[in-house]
Order: structure tokens, then C-alpha cells, then sequence
């Protein structure tokens, strides 16, 4: 590479954000603006009786008034599992859901004016324990009527092959444990804010943070009743993701509906405490796993049978029951699997999708069986996972084909650095190191609703001041997408990357993308934005071939200039616009990028399908004190197969983040609650960890070329997330022998443990 | 509500304040300087931290009204972008900043830190900073960033 | 509407506290009551900022004794070099407490003031609301003990137990005049009412440390190293007389304070004590169990390191 991929590169907004002028949504203003107020419900799960807005109305500042019944059609991220209003519509099913609205002059004037609201309520049973969720419930208690057998079960997601029951019987060496994990959230650092504009052409803007414009889009169309075209979604600047901003969500539907009504821009920001109830992070899930391996430690077979809390809504629940079983084929190969994950529906605020959806329990009850496995089998931990690890170009027992797979690297990187074989099991009481392995998907192949289109579509535009424009629907929310884009046009145009421009994240103005989820942006966008600036820069090419007679395969684009070897050309990059764009104007080239068609034809085979997948390695270093039951994660050496690092800055910058994420639901966080209600919904007391919390890190970028992935690159965001709990909690065994099954691992556990042990 | 005079980055302006109201609701809603962030709004994450008279304070817990009297610079008054402080300098360069939202919280914290401690070891930069919450990084590269303006800062 | 007074002599911030009668809140650095203030747990009209009192910043500290201004910050305690060398139990606890940038606004008076916490009161007017609200609000029961008609909110102070381990005495103004009082005594176990000897108007001026202790050990429990209350916080000194002086605190309504002799102690009887007088509930985001086998584990290290 010439340009700028594979180089260390600083965000192209980093100066924008270190001087505070990036734009986040809640730093719109707009003239005229008006502000949301929301009443919520502080009940679990009752019917609505009756809702009185008269004093509301009424109420100085008060511009508009909206309950439910106003916004009746349900959305949803999934098609599926659209069962989600704007407002509550009939009856409320958790402590927080949002019954009704005013939009009002002031902030404090929304405020009061919701709080005059009367709502009567008829409170009925409320599911708070998943486990009530599985038993035949009174019909009239149902959370959903949709919900079949009487049974309050979102979705149950079965998938065997080969009969692994049998073949764990046959096993001599196997184990079946369970394993419990709270739930815990994204926690980004943006509270949701979005603001609608009705324009004077009666369409409809909406700024939003979200990680998802498009799907915003189509569920805002929906909602509303409005055409598509008149609607437009744009996203700034976003304080952080994490999946928790990848629905579509309610306060988006209602701020635009106000807008509508009131014909002004109307501005909704949640509190801190707003953002803990909107909630849509990881699931509470209890794993019930059997994994079997023989003498050598290969592993025979996989059998799990999973429970995970989805609140109250679907979200992306169908998926995530999917993914709790089917991200379990990777990195090793099990040809015999099994597993059966139930969603369900309890009275408590949704889970949703959070960085390594799905995967990051299972993978933490997978890895710790396997280290039970290699001591029962007399095997090093870090040697029966190599004896096991997937080969590269194969396919999965369900299909899932592997291409690029640099594991192996990855583990011999960290086991290497680690000293590993000098330590693992020789440490004084109290020090231990731990593995932990993982995989993810990089991108879902398939689109979540079902389409004829590309998953993206890049534009780039050339006109004649010499500034590559890249439209791009991708939405950088704070991973680096658009620098990458920006990377990307440089390296193909061999320009410098301040002549790149970017206009993304706008549903009027950039071609579709899907969003920011599933760790697709890199591996879709890059290889669309690529093919762009590949188009462009043949055309350029044809036109100054066909002017200088020369072939247009000999014309080199470097350094900002256009030139051939043998010197026949040598023009500047301005020149070269000038020629190129010469009796036509401005260039616009469009790049895109289908997934390839693969995996198998069995129901539910379509989950965990992906271009490619990443893989990685950690190895953990903590210290444990025996009579306070306190663990101090010391160290994390992380290796990361990403394919090929566009930006080593950036994808150093995810392992590391991802490290911290991982910590922090391994060692302190998680969502509690009281009769359904969260009741740590500050920093205070969801305790994520602080720059004095976080280990030492030594970070290992593996590059395995992956041959689809654009100059050979995979996702880097959510795959290093799965690696770290699982080498966490075993690290803790090597320390002190103890196994922790459940999650978060808190002091009061592992004293209790070690006392259990004696 | 009172009428106030504040002198914010260098200007002084008079400003009708809500009396309890924070300084961080001032310069937010009032003064429209939407540089500081509202992240927690309860003093739990440093996202709001602004310099009163060269301390670091937080701006959710700041009442306006005690800030009449004293020289109050937020992140638009460090630099325009053409003079990056050091520290702003090193965050970019080292990657120490994702999503960029708590970064104005976490300049403003660095900046009088190393008035205070010019030559900090990492292990008191993580302890100078461990009132920021930041969500993307891990830290390690803000760290870092901040011992590299140190030293860039000690020339 | 609400007014804001940044009175400069105690005599006018109690002329306006008596302006004020029932409608006041005195701040600090205001660093906590301000959280107060937003989740609607405090609806005065009036805030009396006492940060910038004349004579009530000062920190005097040698080998003898010590004397502090209840408005010094507790930055200015941790940072204080003369603490640091005479009462490092001071400096150490007040490093502590929440976060560096806090600590530059709090102040020692605020923290030893510090409102009692509890995981179900601590909470926003909506949150409250929905949970049903509890006695110390305008409910009728404990809900966290469900049903008990007594307040078992937790003190969270932490340089409370360490200037008690430290015998410190406050002074304290009221409209009825300055008096000095010990400072474990300006505390009550009572939830709910968790302040004794302090009248309505009161204003605790000055903390003074009569002597320097031959030893001192300081401990606080937390899952993280920064921001998190206190689940335990254990400070102890043994003077020159070799009587020791052990105050738990975060496990209890007030500071709970056990003084004897070490000839006389040994470690179990300080932690029967200190369990029998700790009134521990399952208020903290630590289990209520860990939490009492940690004053156990806590008070058996102090007994050890001295």
C-alpha cells in the first residue's frame, strides 16, 4: 500500500472532537425549537384504564399533547417481532415504558406538563424471573397475546446436528454445568437525543443517534404513515454505540410525531437515568452446557440449553436466541452440536443487542468447560484448544463457511508473550493466568429485512476543484468508519486524505446502508467504498489514456500524482481532473457489495452466516486476595485476527476498548433491579471501570489477508470482546482454584467460593 | 432568576440565570457553547469538567451563580484547532478518542493536571483522570496521550 | 424560583438561615446535595453557599496537632504535605472519597456531613414513586427491611471514622452561639434523623486534632478504585497511652466508634463489638452478608498490622 491503509491514522474528526466542535444531536438547536417531556409508567405490567391530558394540555408552554392511541402500528427492528409502540397502547409492561408525551416551550415546562398527566391503571401479575416466563400463565396475565401455548416464550431457537446427546454418553471425558450472567448495558457516554424538523414541504427531518438511519428510516415511514421519500434521516456526530442505539426507538417516533403536529422543530434528550430504562443491552441469560472431548482432548460434541431475559419487546431478540447457539460452531470444530435457546418475555425494560451480540455468554461457558476438560484430561488449556481450532476454508456443522482464520497465531502470540508454559500452573497461590478464545462474525450476510439491493452503497464524486466526495450511508459511531472512508478513497487515488470529503449517515442525500451492528461496516463499506474509488479512478484513467495515448492499465494514481512508469505521463492530480473531467462534468462512480451466497437450507440456517469471521486470542494475568475475595486483572495479552488492519490506530483502539467492555461485565457491572425496576441507573452504582480499574494491555493485531475482505480486512469491534471473560474466569482458577459461574465475578462470590472450597 | 455577570474564555457577558441552575445548563442552553457535554449530569464521569479560575470543576454540580467572579474556560476556549494544546495534540495523534464525547470533559481535566503534576508516571495519570468515564478506549491510548503531552509539554 | 446566597462571615450566612427558617440548604462544595437537589430529595428554596466563609479554608498541621477549616477542599487535605507527614490517616481518607475533580470542590465539612444513603432512597422522584415510597420520605415502612418502622440508612462518610479515630472535635456556630463539641457525637443512629447536637442553623467552622496517634491503619471497601461509596471504611489509631480508637463506618446510621485500651482488647471482643453496634442492612450494592464478614476480615488485619 502506498496511501494511508495499513498506517497508523488519526481520526479525520479527532481535531473536530478534541475542541469540542464535533456535533452531537443534543448540540443542535433550531429556532422555534420545542422540547419533549415523557410520562412513564411506574408500573411492571398493568392495563391502561384511562388517560386524562386536560391539565396538560392546558399548562403553560404546553404546545402538544400525544398518548398511544395516536401512534398505533407497531415497530420494531426485526419484521418479526415488531411488537413495540410508540407510546403504551392498552397496557404497560415495564417500569419506565413511556405512556404519554407533551411537547412544550421549555424543558421544564415539558416536564411539568407531562407530570399533569392522570393515567389510571389496572396493575396485573408481573413476570420479573425469566424462569415464570416458561410456565402456562392465566391468559389475561399474558405479557403478549402473541406469545403461543400460554406460555409468556418470545422465541425458542432449536438447532441439532448429528445427534451430540449420544456422543457426549460415549465420551470419557465430559461436563455439564451451569452458568448465570447478568444483564448488563451499553452505558455509551451520548444519552439518546433526537430532534425532528417538519419542513415547509411537508417532509420530515430527523436528527437521531442512532447507529441505525436506514432502519430509523423505514420504522419512522411505518409509524408515521409517511412515504418513504418524505422522510429523511441524518446522523451526527455519536457518542458511542455499542448496539445500544441500533433500534429503531420509541422517543424517535414520538419526537417526530410532535414535530408533525406541532409543525416545529421538537427535541427529545434523555436523562442518564432514561438511558439505564431504554435498556435494549445484553440479556440476563442462565447457560446449561455439556461439552465432551476424548483422550486427546478433541472434542466430541456440544449440547447447551440456554434461558435469556428479553424484557418486555422483542428487539433483537430472535436473533440473539439464535446466536447463543450458532456463534458456538467457531473457533473449534464440533461436528456434533445442539443447543435450544428460549427468549423470554419478562416485565422489565428490553434487551437487545450489545458489542458481540449473543455470543459473549455462551463463549464464557464454552471456554471455562473447555479449561475444566483440558485439567480433567491432563491437557494444557492453551494446547487442547489448538488440537481443536477450525482449519482455514472449511464450512461449520451448520454451514458456516470459514475462509481466512488466523487463530492459531493468535493464540501462539499470547502464549508466547504471556510466558505462558513458564507460568500457567506455577504460580503462588493467589496468581493465575487464564485463555480464552473467540470468534465473531464479520457482518451478517444477511440483511434483516429481506431485499434485493446491496448491503451498502458507496458513491464517490469527483467535480473540478479536485475534492473526492464519498456518500456513504455507514454511520461512524466513534469505530473510525469515516476515517476509513476517507482512507480508502486516498489509498486508491493516491491523493492526500484532506482531499477527501465525506457525506455520510443521511438517508436523503448517501446511498443506503444498513447500519452500524453486526460488525459489517469495515468488510461491507470498505469493499464498496474501494470498488468506488476504483471506478473513479479508472475512469479518470480511460479519459487521460485516451488524451496522452497511452494504455489506462499503465497509469499509476500515487503520491498526487498521476503518472506512468515510463514517464509518458506525468501530470498532477489537478491536471489529471481537468483531463478527466473535460467535456462531462463531474464524475460520480457508485461501488457495492453483495455477500455471497452460502450456508445451508434448514430453518434458521441464515443465522450466523457471514462474509467472514475474526478470530482471537487472550490470555489474562490477575491476582486474587484470598480473604477479601477481591480480583485485580493485572495484565491482558490480546491477539486479534482482523484480516488486515486498515487502521492499526483504530483497530488497537477497539481490542482495547473492548478489553475494558469485557471487564467490566466480567469483575463489576450489572443490571440490577427491585420488582422489575432498575435500581442502579447511575455510574455510581453500575460500576464500570475507571482508568484506575483497567489492566495493563498488550494488544497483538494478526493479519490473515482474508480474500473477500477489502485489502484483506475483517471486522475488529466485537470480536475482541469474547476472548476477555472467559480468560478472566479462568485465570481465576489458575489462582486459586476456584471456578466462577457465574457473572459478574464479584468479591462477595469468590470468598463465598473459596470458603466453599475451604 | 438573576441577572449574572459571567466572564467565560476571556469574555464577559451578562447572562439572566435560572438561580440554581448549573454551569453547565448555561453554557449549554444560554451561552450555546455545546462544547461541554451533559453525560451523567450527577458528577459521576468528568464529561462536563470546565476550568473556574484554572480548577477543574464539574459543571453538572456547579451552580452558576458561584461562578460570577471567576474566570470560567471551557473546551472553546483552549484552541480554535489552528494551536491544538498538546493535549489535544496527543489525543488525536495517539488514537485517544473514539466517539469524542467525553473528550472536552477529559482535556479539561489533563489540561490543569499537568499545571499541577508536570512530570506524572502513568499509573498518576490514571489516578488524575480517574474521575473521566470514557466507554470506547479502554483508556490506555488517553493515558498515554496525556504522558506524551507531558513530556512534549516539559519540551 | 429559588435564591442563591454566597454569604462571606458565618454571621450573615446565619442571618440569612434565620431569613430562611425551614427553606434552606447550606452547601459546601455542594458536591452531593446538588445529586440531592435533582432527584427532588431536597426542595429548598434557598441554597447558603458557605464556600467562601472567611477563616474556614485554612489547614494548620505539625507533629502535635492539627486544625482545619471545614471548607477546606478535600483536594487541598489529600494534597497537604504537612497531612500528609503528620496525619496521613486524613490525607488517605479523604483521597478516597469519590473522584479527584470532586475532590477539589468537596469539602471536609461536606463530607463529614454527608447525607445517609440507601440504595432505595437514593433514587429519582419518579424511581421513588414507582418503588412506593419509603419511610424516610413520606411512606410509611422501611422498604428495604420490609416493613420495619425504623430508617437503617447508611453513614458514608470517610474522613468521618478517620478524624474520630483521630479524637477530632468540631466547632460549631448556631444563632445560639459557638460551642465544640467531639465529632462522633454530631451523629445519631437514626436513620432518617442522622445528625445530633447540630441545630437547624448550624455550621461546623473548624475540626481540630488534639494529638498526633502512635499508629494509625485506614481501609475502605469498594469494588472499584475510584467514585464508588463507601461499603465499609474502617479507620483506627492507637495513641501513646496504647488506647486504640477503631470507627467503622458505610455499615451503619452513624460512625461507630470502639475505644479501649489494647490491653483490654483483643481482636475478637473489637469485632464482637463492633458487629453488635453496626446495624447493618442489605442497603449497599454489596451483599449484606460480605459485608459483615468483611468488618471481620478488616478488623483482623488492623489487629495484625499494628
Amino acid at each position: 500500500m502506498s496511501g494511508p491503509i495499513g498506517k497508523p491514522t488519526p481520526y479525520i474528526d479527532g481535531v473536530q472532537k478534541v475542541t469540542g466542535k464535533a456535533m452531537y444531536t443534543d448540540d443542535y438547536r433550531f429556532p422555534n425549537m420545542l422540547y419533549v417531556g415523557l410520562l412513564r409508567s411506574p408500573h411492571a405490567h398493568a392495563h391502561i384504564k384511562h388517560i386524562d391530558t386536560s391539565a396538560a394540555e392546558t399548562y403553560p408552554g404546553v404546545a402538544a399533547v400525544t398518548v398511544g392511541t395516536d401512534l398505533p402500528i407497531s415497530f420494531g427492528i426485526l419484521p418479526i417481532s415488531s411488537d413495540e409502540n410508540a407510546m403504551a397502547v392498552e397496557k404497560v409492561r415495564y417500569v419506565g415504558e413511556i405512556v404519554a408525551a407533551v411537547a412544550a416551550e421549555t424543558m421544564e415546562a415539558a416536564q411539568k406538563g407531562a407530570e399533569k398527566i392522570i393515567v389510571e391503571y389496572d396493575p396485573v401479575r408481573a413476570f420479573i424471573d425469566p424462569g415464570d416466563s416458561l410456565e402456562v400463565c392465566d391468559p389475561a396475565e399474558q405479557i403478549h397475546s402473541h406469545t403461543k401455548g400460554g406460555k409468556n416464550i418470545h422465541k425458542t431457537a432449536e438447532l441439532r446436528f448429528n445427534e451430540p446427546e449420544k456422543a457426549l454418553e460415549q465420551s470419557p471425558f465430559k461436563r455439564t454445568e451451569s452458568f448465570k450472567f447478568a444483564g448488563v448495558t451499553h452505558a455509551f457516554t451520548e444519552p439518546h437525543s433526537t430532534i425532528a424538523i417538519w419542513n415547509g414541504d411537508e417532509t420530515l427531518t430527523v436528527i437521531s443517534a442512532t447507529q441505525v438511519p436506514h432502519y430509523l428510516h423505514r420504522n419512522l415511514s411505518k409509524v408515521l404513515e409517511l412515504p418513504m421519500h418524505r422522510v429523511q434521516v441524518k446522523k451526527p456526530a455519536l457518542g458511542g454505540g455499542f448496539g445500544g442505539k441500533s433500534d429503531p426507538f420509541a422517543h424517535e417516533m414520538i419526537t417526530a410525531y410532535l414535530s408533525m403536529i406541532t409543525k416545529r422543530p421538537v427535541k427529545c434528550t434523555f436523562s442518564r437515568e432514561e438511558v439505564f430504562i431504554n435498556n435494549h443491552g445484553r440479556h440476563p441469560t442462565t447457560i446449561d452446557m455439556s461439552v465432551g472431548c476424548d483422550q486427546d482432548g478433541i472434542i466430541t460434541a456440544l449440547d447447551t440449553d440456554t434461558i435469556i431475559d428479553g424484557g418486555a419487546y422483542g428487539s433483537f431478540g430472535v436473533v440473539t436466541s439464535y446466536y447463543n447457539g450458532v456463534l458456538l460452531q467457531g473457533p473449534y470444530k464440533i461436528d456434533k452440536l445442539g443447543f435450544r435457546t428460549r427468549r423470554a418475555y419478562t416485565n422489565k425494560s428490553q434487551c437487545g443487542a450489545m458489542r458481540g451480540h449473543g455470543a459473549v455468554n455462551p463463549r464464557y461457558a464454552m471456554e471455562v468447560i473447555l479449561d475444566m476438560l483440558a485439567h480433567d484430561a491432563g491437557i494444557d488449556p492453551c494446547d487442547l484448544r489448538e488440537k481443536n481450532f477450525l482449519e482455514e476454508n472449511t464450512v461449520t456443522v451448520g454451514q458456516l463457511r470459514i475462509t481466512s482464520n488466523g487463530v492459531r497465531d493468535c493464540l501462539q502470540a499470547v502464549r508466547e508473550k504471556s510466558d505462558w508454559d513458564k507460568l500457567y500452573g506455577k504460580q503462588p497461590y493467589g496468581r493465575g493466568l487464564g485463555i480464552g478464545c473467540g470468534f465473531y462474525i464479520s457482518g451478517s450476510a444477511l440483511p434483516i429485512i429481506w431485499n434485493r439491493y446491496p448491503q451498502t452503497v458507496v458513491h464517490a464524486k469527483l467535480d473540478f476543484d479536485g475534492r473526492i466526495v464519498m456518500f456513504s450511508g455507514a454511520s461512524d459511531i466513534g469505530q473510525g468508519s469515516d476515517t476509513m472512508l476517507a482512507q480508502i478513497a486516498s489509498e486508491e487515488l493516491g491523493v492526500p486524505m484532506n482531499y477527501v470529503q465525506l457525506e455520510v449517515a443521511d438517508t436523503k442525500t448517501t446511498p443506503v446502508d444498513l447500519g452500524s451492528y453486526s460488525s459489517r461496516v469495515t468488510f461491507m463499506v470498505g469493499n464498496a467504498a474501494k470498488m468506488a474509488a476504483e471506478k473513479l479512478r479508472n475512469e479518470m484513467a480511460k479519459a487521460i489514456a485516451k488524451e496522452k495515448d497511452v494504455s489506462a492499465d499503465d497509469i499509476v494514481f500515487r503520491d498526487n500524482k498521476i503518472f506512468t512508469e515510463d514517464g509518458a505521463v506525468d501530470i498532477s492530480w489537478e491536471d489529471g481532473v481537468e483531463t478527466a473531467l473535460a467535456g462531462r462534468g463531474a464524475i460520480v462512480e457508485s461501488g457495492y457489495y453483495f455477500s455471497p451466497k452460502m450456508g445451508g437450507d434448514f430453518k434458521g440456517s441464515g443465522a450466523g452466516l457471514s462474509p467472514a469471521y475474526s478470530f482471537g486470542a487472550f490470555i489474562s494475568d490477575v491476582t486474587v486476595n484470598p480473604s477479601t475475595g477481591s480480583v485485580k486483572v493485572e495484565k491482558i495479552w490480546a491477539a486479534h485476527d482482523c484480516g488486515k488492519a486498515l487502521n492499526p490506530l483504530a483497530v488497537e483502539g477497539q481490542i482495547e476498548g473492548s478489553i475494558h467492555m469485557g471487564l467490566g461485565q466480567a469483575v463489576s457491572e450489572d443490571m440490577r433491579y427491585v420488582n422489575g425496576q432498575i435500581v442502579n441507573a447511575n455510574f455510581f452504582d453500575y460500576r464500570i471501570p475507571y482508568s484506575v480499574d483497567t489492566p495493563d494491555m498488550d494488544v497483538t493485531i494478526i493479519e490473515s489477508n482474508d480474500s473477500e475482505g477489502p485489502y484483506g480486512a475483517k471486522e475488529a469491534g466485537e470480536g475482541p470482546i469474547h476472548p476477555v471473560l472467559p480468560s478472566i474466569g479462568n485465570a481465576i482458577y489458575d489462582a486459586v482454584g476456584i471456578r466462577m459461574m457465574e457473572l459478574p465475578i464479584t468479591p462477595d462470590k469468590v470468598l463465598a467460593k473459596i470458603q466453599e472450597k475451604g | 432568576m438573576e441577572k449574572v455577570q459571567l466572564n467565560v474564555n476571556g469574555f464577559p457577558q451578562v447572562v439572566l440565570v435560572g438561580s440554581h441552575e448549573t454551569i453547565l445548563e448555561t453554557l449549554r442552553n444560554r451561552l450555546n457553547l455545546t462544547g461541554t457535554k451533559q453525560c451523567c449530569d450527577e458528577g459521576t464521569c468528568g464529561s462536563c469538567t470546565v476550568l473556574m479560575d484554572g480548577k477543574p470543576v464539574l459543571g453538572c454540580l456547579t451552580p452558576t451563580v458561584r461562578c460570577v467572579g471567576k474566570e470560567i474556560v471551557t473546551i472553546e476556549g483552549v484552541s480554535s484547532g489552528d494551536n491544538l494544546h498538546p493535549v489535544q495534540k496527543q489525543l488525536v495523534q495517539n488514537g485517544g478518542m473514539q466517539c469524542g464525547f467525553c473528550t472536552p470533559g477529559v482535556v479539561m481535566t489533563a489540561i490543569p493536571y499537568l499545571k499541577e503534576n508536570p512530570d506524572p508516571s502513568i499509573d498518576d495519570i490514571k489516578e488524575g483522570l480517574s474521575g473521566n468515564l470514557c466507554r470506547c478506549t479502554g483508556y490506555k491510548k488517553i493515558i498515554e496521550a496525556v504522558k506524551n503531552a507531558a513530556e512534549e509539554l516539559n519540551g | 424560583m429559588g435564591h442563591y446566597f454566597r454569604p462571606t462571615t458565618i454571621k450573615e450566612a446565619l442571618s440569612l438561615a434565620s431569613d430562611w427558617p425551614g427553606n434552606y440548604k447550606y452547601f459546601g462544595g455542594g458536591t452531593d446535595l446538588q445529586i440531592y437537589r435533582k432527584q427532588k430529595l431536597l426542595n429548598n428554596e434557598a441554597i447558603i453557599d458557605l464556600s467562601e466563609l472567611d477563616d474556614t479554608c485554612s489547614i494548620k498541621a505539625d507533629e502535635n496537632s492539627m486544625k482545619l477549616g471545614a471548607f477546606v477542599t478535600l483536594d487541598e487535605i489529600t494534597t497537604s504535605s504537612d497531612i500528609q507527614t503528620h496525619f496521613p490517616l486524613l490525607a488517605e481518607a479523604a483521597a478516597s472519597v469519590a473522584t479527584p475533580v470532586i475532590r477539589k470542590t468537596a469539602t471536609m465539612g461536606g463530607n463529614l456531613l454527608v447525607n445517609n444513603r440507601c440504595t432505595l432512597y437514593n433514587q429519582s422522584k419518579e424511581w421513588r414513586d414507582a418503588v412506593g415510597s419509603c419511610l424516610r420520605e413520606v411512606g410509611n415502612i422501611c422498604l428495604v427491611t420490609g416493613g420495619k418502622d425504623k430508617c437503617f440508612s447508611r453513614n458514608v462518610s470517610d474522613t468521618a471514622p478517620a478524624l474520630i479515630a483521630l479524637n477530632a472535635v468540631v466547632i460549631i456556630h448556631s444563632q445560639d452561639g459557638k460551642k465544640e463539641i467531639p465529632l462522633q457525637d454530631i451523629y445519631a443512629r437514626d436513620g432518617i434523623k442522622f445528625h445530633d447536637h447540630l441545630d437547624e442553623d448550624a455550621i461546623v467552622s473548624e475540626i481540630r486534632v488534639p494529638t498526633k496517634p502512635a499508629s494509625w491503619w485506614f481501609k475502605k471497601l469498594r469494588l472499584r478504585k475510584t467514585l464508588d461509596f463507601t461499603s465499609l471504611t474502617v479507620a483506627a489509631t492507637v495513641d501513646s497511652a496504647g488506647i486504640a480508637r477503631v470507627c467503622l463506618n458505610g455499615v451503619s446510621m452513624s460512625p461507630v466508634l470502639i475505644e479501649e485500651s489494647l490491653k483490654k482488647l483483643t481482636v475478637e471482643t473489637v469485632i464482637k463489638k463492633a458487629r453488635k453496634n453496626c446495624k447493618t442492612v442489605d442497603n449497599d450494592l454489596m451483599p449484606l452478608k460480605y459485608r459483615r464478614e468483611m468488618i471481620n476480615v478488616y478488623l483482623n488485619e488492623w489487629w495484625k498490622s499494628k
